[in-house]
């Protein structure tokens, strides 16, 4: 039978005090069902990111976030792969005995589980991560040295031919914090994951490779009222086995780049042209120079058409799920203006965030629980409207003349 | 190059789409937005609460 598959996105914003997947991994298990109720199931290192522990989902992938941003906004492609040949940047911040742990877990992943992951480079500086919380109750954070990261990152690139890049950078031990001991036990916002995002965001930005982030910390004393949802954390001396799973098969992004232009309002001379702003200098004076700068609609789409031949692009996506006070990320954004796109908004699942579809004036579905949002997207699949397998069937309307 | 968390209001759009524009736009007199998020949207004055981060790929000068 030839049907259209059924492709999934799954949100969890990482450092927004998420309830269900603002710990450690701890949506994983909301992965792992809708996947299997998908053909595809595309997201990203924070919902599949449980430190020692993971899942290998066959049909899932690993995007980061920015490239998931890129993704939803049409303008970069993902292009599943068998294995990636991966890379690890090790903080020079970290002290010895932390960076041998850490190139111990890479040892147990290459012979344990068979990972492809060939060189390291330590940081020619501390990357001197620092973190915050915002107005907004989210985390965030800055590194203090991002070119050390990035001449890393270039230099497994092309010495090494990596196709995928593991950061691990020393993290503030918290000891003692209000926020790391409500992290502890299941409350609160994850201090660390907004600095986490910082940092593989440059990278991916950078060199649109796959990338993943593993803060290094001291190991905490026991805490008997540990929460589960926190427990993946404290059960090994890294939290790297995730990343490095995850990116052994993390799709490589791909671009239909024209001339210049990677997104189709770039074409067309829209406003997200502006993107490409750099330094304070408009992108667009130094498109002038290149080659074929001005391509046009047809020439864009037969260009994409080649990539879209093997790659998956936002116009495959048929749901979204995402918690609903944080529908104000760009991938929803992005993808609320795609009419093929179900917005499943999940109501339990508490955020810092207010940024509720009504509130945005976003067409979405609201379902107050996972189980409930896995129901709908069983039901997407077989063809069925949810509004038919409620109790209530509204009569049918009839346009005004 | 530096990383900066900016915050800031933009006006609401018609669609999502027009907001992502604007919301870059305004992300992008501070420096090249590198993630962001509407945290909150004030109904009444029709304004999106935006948090994200910039990076800035020189030192600003100093005035």
């Amino acid at each position: 039978m030839n049907r259209r598959p059924l492709t999934v996105v799954l949100i969890v914003p990482t450092g927004v005090g998420a309830s269900i997947g603002g710990f450690a991994g701890d949506a994983l298990p909301v992965a792992r069902a809708i996947a299997q109720v998908s053909d595809t199931l595309i997201t990203h290192p924070n919902v599949l990111n449980g430190a020692q522990l993971y899942w290998p989902i066959p049909n899932a992938l690993y995007v980061e976030g920015y490239a998931l941003d890129k993704f939803a906004a049409g303008c970069w492609g993902l292009q599943p792969v068998h294995q990636n040949r991966i890379g690890l940047i090790l903080d020079a911040g970290i002290e010895p005995d932390l960076q041998l742990r850490h190139l111990q877990a890479v040892d147990a992943a290459r012979a344990t589980l068979g990972l492809n992951i060939t060189d390291w480079v330590l940081t020619d500086r501390p990357l001197q991560v620092e973190l915050r919380i915002s107005q907004s109750g989210a985390s965030w954070g800055t590194i203090g040295n991002p070119d050390s990261l990035l001449r890393a990152a270039e230099k497994l690139i092309k010495q090494a031919r990596v196709e995928a890049i593991a950061v691990v950078a020393r993290f503030p031990d918290d000891e003692g914090s209000l926020a790391l001991e409500n992290y502890r036990r299941g409350k609160g916002v994850d201090p660390l994951a907004g600095a986490e995002a910082v940092i593989s965001h440059l990278v991916v930005r950078t060199f649109k490779i796959p990338c993943a982030h593993a803060p290094a910390l001291s190991a905490l004393p026991l805490d008997p009222h540990l929460s589960p949802r926190s427990a993946a954390e404290e059960i090994g001396y890294t939290f790297l086995p995730c990343v490095l799973a995850g990116l052994s098969k993390a799709p490589q992004f791909v671009t239909p780049t024209v001339g210049h232009a990677s997104c189709l309002s770039q074409v067309l001379g829209g406003q997200d042209a502006r993107t490409q702003v750099l330094g304070g200098q408009d992108a667009r004076t130094q498109l002038l120079g290149g080659q074929d700068a001005h391509p046009t609609r047809e020439q864009f789409y037969a260009n994409r058409r080649d990539f879209e031949s093997q790659d998956l692009w936002a116009d495959r996506v048929d749901a979204v799920v995402i918690p609903a006070t944080a529908c104000g990320g760009s991938a929803i954004l992005s993808l609320s203006g795609r009419s093929s796109v179900q917005i499943i908004a999940v109501g339990d699942n508490k955020t810092q965030m207010q940024a509720t579809p009504e509130k945005l004036g976003i067409k979405a579905l609201q379902v107050n629980s996972y189980l409930e949002a896995i129901g709908v997207l069983v039901a997407k699949r077989a063809g069925i409207s949810p509004a038919s397998l409620g109790a209530d069937i509204s009569s049918l309307r009839r346009l005004p003349d | 190059m530096t990383t900066h968390f900016i915050s800031a209001e933009v006006d609401l759009h018609d669609t999502a789409e027009e907001l992502h524009s604007a919301i870059e736009i305004e992300l992008q007199k501070h420096g090249e937005p590198l993630r962001w998020a509407v945290t909150d949207v004030d109904v009444d004055r029709q304004k999106a609460v935006v948090e994200g981060y910039v990076l800035v790929e020189a030192s600003p000068a100093i005035a």
